[in-house]
């Protein structure tokens, strides 16, 4: 989100307030890193802040497949959950006798890494799937593996679910997520400006002229979702780990999806501080229509969702800088609908002029 | 002159419609080869078929030696052939420059490039190209926001950028202001004699076709019809019957 | 061999279920592009209606399917003139995310006004004719089927023959050149959407005695809408028949042979199958109203 650079990034770069918005971010980072130090700061506090973060990094991880390569993946939370399963059952494997589960770190770090297989496997044949057909298949293969998880019951505990050693430093996995998403903010605002991002762009553009231009499209969108699965699978493995039980309706959230997807698009999608911005206030727009609405929260949320998708098409950053991706140009009617006989809207005017 | 592309009996059926039916084309080295024929006579589809977009029924397409049936569209790209379209496609969104950058060899990029930003060479090259293009001005505009007749002369630069040695141009004067179209064909003439780049040019405008190439191939339903030199071509009487005999627009640029 | 017997017949009256389930869905996404994802809750709706029907005054959701009809017809047209209206030119991203916050709406209103608690509806014609030994047919879903084929034949004429029929076919195909030809497009949308929403509150009347009738019993059944609508081709009638037979009948012979299987791992089933046939057949497998590939941009 800093300085503009002439070349790849050009139209990405082109903010004058740039290196306002990089001192920005850094002061609410130090904030962030000297909240739990002050006085006062309660468990409490620390869990809503984590659980805000991950909110965060999910949305990031959303806007690296839907932002940036176009493929709008509608069950983004099926990762959250495996990574938070994968950690789970590794911590309370059980033999006969002793517990031999395994230590933390290493349970959550593979954790992340079954989630990040499982995409690469899943990503590669859904991935061949375009526009809604994609986004469908991929709700499919969420509410799929969460019956398997839900049947397979010797491995994941079935409906009764798993229970883990209890932990609660809270203000450790406060400090890891807030690393984290931070890693991942300065990654996606360095992905951006390599070729490897300007490629993904390249795909939600226009994938077979990418293709036709030398580029394996197929590998680095796959990549990128295999990555986004992974990551997110982290931010499952250390959920589960503070929660300290996983069953399939708990981690298995549609909302996880919904709060990435709705974040992302508040925010501004395709951008890199779109969803961190977007997730963070979707985050406490939830927590006040929870308090004051109880049972409506979801009505106000479908209504928030509506009048996002209406109203404000590119988003929150999309108010100051015209970079975000609108909903509207993402999948033009036409690109689906009639793109194998017309190919893409580009084309429409040298159509009509020859 | 060897063979640089060589297509034999390529067919593409969608459905019971069989758009390219046996086709054999040749394009050598160095060459610049006119691809012509009435609309809906297979040309663009033949096209969508050696560059891989599609998959083909039968028959077998070797470029450079190696078969290429069987390779994905970014394999034959980085083995050297470069297509443009008949519908225009350049990524709307990102700007003229970052369109060049993003057309570069693929085949030389490893995995740190990959990483990296686009080196000061590629940037160097891409303005240098779209000097030669008349396009240096809008380097920094959005692509979306060109003309017609821009994006045709950005699409040709991409198509450009990854040093191929064989590049399809699918119709590169539809829609571009008439007093572009010579500009082009100098640009073109200056690309093939300098660095030796193989064309095989699909075009309804046939006194474009007959200035640049010395090799005329005729498609009428999916098949040749014709071959020859521009003038023996125009000549044909089959092809009069097929093509120039048909009131469209292209026989108006007949000579 | 009799079990086998049995899971065909199974297999058929679950397809005809799905079969009335589905045609809403299959229409709208082939006649407008819209990809109803509140689909499931429309069905949910019209359960409810029936539900109450049954359970306030006692009529029979057979009998009280018509005015269901009309009412979730009324309700469509709402729907479509506030909201699908604003969508229908705009990128299939929008419509998708517009219709999936219609659908947490319902599910909300729903949850509020009538709790979360499982209902079921009484009809009359319950229970099972037994043929032999090991194989009885059900009887509601029976009479499912009976309706479903009557409304697949009656929609199948509808479209083929009559003159709003025809618009709503040419809207399909080439939208600007219906508007060339004289067909009002705005209306034939509204039209259309407002007679699938009835359509699809039949379907929800209709299995409102079999399933049980809750605020979040949709997305699964949307999910089902699609998968059949994406292998059979959109907008399809004959497809939506034939799509909803071959996933009944893979649901039913599942449950023959693996043990243990419930509804939910028949939505395993049905979306292995939907990705499957996406990937191998990405155009579908019966000619349909849209012509698409799900694997082209």
């Amino acid at each position: 989100m800093s300085r503009a650079a002439p070349g790849t990034g050009a139209v990405a770069g082109r903010w004058p307030a740039g290196r306002a918005v990089g001192v920005g971010a850094l002061i609410v980072l130090v904030v962030l890193a000297v909240l739990p130090l002050l006085g006062g700061t309660s468990n409490a506090t620390l869990l809503t802040l984590t659980l805000m973060l991950t909110s965060i990094g999910v949305a990031i991880n959303w806007n690296l497949t839907g932002g940036f390569t176009g493929y709008v993946d509608f069950g983004h939370a099926v990762w959250f959950g495996i990574g938070a399963y994968a950690t789970a059952i590794l911590i309370s494997l059980q033999s006969n006798g002793p517990q031999v589960g395994w230590p933390p770190v290493p349970a959550i770090l593979v954790g992340a890494l079954v989630a990040g297989f499982l995409a690469a496997i899943i990503g590669r044949a859904t991935m061949r799937l375009k526009g809604p057909y994609f986004s469908i298949a991929m709700l499919g293969t969420f509410v799929a593996v969460r019956e398997i998880v839900r049947v397979w019951s010797p491995l994941t505990g079935g409906g009764v679910g798993l229970t883990l050693p209890p932990y609660l430093n809270r203000a450790l996995f406060y400090y890891v997520e807030l690393a984290l998403v931070t890693v991942l903010v300065v990654g996606t605002w360095w992905l951006r400006r390599t070729r490897f991002g300007a490629a993904l762009v390249a795909i939600r553009e226009d994938e077979v002229g990418a293709e036709t231009r030398g580029i394996d499209t197929t590998r680095l969108k796959t990549a990128v979702f295999s990555f986004a699965g992974l990551s997110t699978g982290l931010f499952g493995a250390l959920w589960a780990y503070q929660n300290t039980f996983v069953d399939p309706d708990i981690a298995f959230v549609e909302v996880r999806t919904i709060d990435a997807v709705m974040g992302t698009m508040l925010g501004g999608l395709g951008t890199v501080a779109g969803p961190v911005l977007g997730a963070a206030a979707l985050y406490w727009v939830r927590e006040l229509l929870w308090t004051h609405l109880l049972d409506a929260h979801l009505l106000a949320q479908g209504v928030l969702l509506i009048v996002i998708v209406l109203f404000v098409p590119r988003g929150l950053v999309g108010l100051v800088d015209r970079r975000g991706t609108s909903l509207f140009e993402l999948w033009g009617w036409k690109g689906w609908s009639r793109g194998l006989r017309q190919g893409p809207v580009a084309g429409g005017e040298a159509e009509a002029a020859s | 002159m060897t063979a640089l592309l060589e297509a034999r009996g390529v067919v593409k059926r969608f459905g019971g419609l069989t758009a390219v039916d046996g086709v054999d084309i040749s394009v050598g080295t160095g060459e610049m080869v006119g691809l012509i024929g009435p609309n809906g006579s297979g040309k663009t589809t033949l096209f969508d078929c050696l560059s891989r977009v599609q998959t083909i029924d039968a028959g077998s397409i070797r470029f450079d030696g190696v078969d290429i049936a069987g390779r994905r569209a970014h394999d034959v790209a980085r083995l050297g052939m470069s297509r443009t379209f008949q519908l225009i496609r350049v990524y709307r969104d990102l700007s003229v420059a970052e369109n060049m950058h993003l057309s570069i060899q693929w085949g030389s990029i490893g995995v740190p490039q990959l990483f990296a930003r686009t080196d000061a060479a590629t940037r160097r090259r891409a303005d240098e190209l779209l000097d030669f293009l008349l396009l240096g001005p809008l380097r920094h505009e959005r692509a979306g926001n060109l003309s017609g007749g821009q994006r045709r002369l950005l699409e040709i630069g991409m198509s450009l950028m990854s040093e191929p040695r064989l590049v399809l141009l699918d119709e590169a004067t539809s829609g571009v202001n008439p007093s572009l179209v010579a500009d082009i064909a100098d640009r073109l003439r200056e690309v093939n004699t300098q660095r030796q780049v193989a064309f095989l040019l699909v075009e309804h405008n046939v006194q474009f076709v007959a200035d640049l190439c010395e090799r005329v191939v005729v498609l009428d339903q999916g098949a040749v019809l014709a071959e020859g030199t521009p003038g023996e071509v125009t000549q044909d009487p089959t092809v009069i019957e097929a093509y120039f005999g048909d009131p469209g627009d292209a026989g108006e640029d007949a000579p | 061999m009799s079990y086998f017997a049995q899971a065909l017949v199974n297999g058929i009256a679950l397809g005809g279920m799905y079969t009335i389930l589905v045609l809403g869905f299959s229409i709208i996404w082939g006649v407008m592009g819209v990809i109803n994802l509140a689909h499931g809750e429309f069905v949910m709706v019209g359960a409810y209606l029936a539900w109450m029907a049954s359970d306030f005054w006692d009529v029979d959701p057979f009998i009280s399917a018509p005015v269901v009809f009309v009412v979730m017809l009324l309700f469509g047209y709402l729907v479509q003139r506030v909201l699908v209206n604003r969508i229908i030119d705009r990128s299939s991203l929008v419509s998708l995310l517009v219709m999936f916050g219609v659908s947490i709406i319902l599910q909300s209103v729903m949850k509020i006004a009538f709790s979360a608690d499982f209902r079921l509806a009484n009809t009359d014609l319950d229970g099972a004719w037994r043929l032999s030994d090991q194989l009885t047919i059900p009887v509601t879903r029976f009479w499912i089927l009976v309706v479903a084929v009557g409304v697949t034949a009656g929609l199948g004429l509808f479209l083929g023959h009559s003159r709003l029929g025809k618009s709503i076919r040419a809207a399909a195909q080439n939208r600007e050149a219906a508007r060339i030809v004289g067909v009002d497009v705005k209306k034939v949308y509204a039209v259309t959407f407002a007679l699938c929403i009835g359509l699809t509150g039949v379907a929800g009347a209709l299995i409102s005695p079999l399933l049980a009738v809750q605020p979040f019993q949709g997305p699964p059944l949307t999910l089902k809408a699609f998968a059949i609508t994406a292998m059979a081709g959109l907008g399809s009638v004959r497809g939506a028949l034939g799509g909803a037979m071959v996933l009944g009948m893979v649901e039913a012979m599942l449950a023959l042979y693996v043990d243990r299987i419930g509804t939910n791992l028949a939505v395993v089933a049905s979306f292995v199958l939907l990705v499957a046939a996406l990937v191998l057949r990405p155009q579908g497998i019966f000619k349909g109203l849209r012509h698409v590939d799900a694997t082209s941009t």
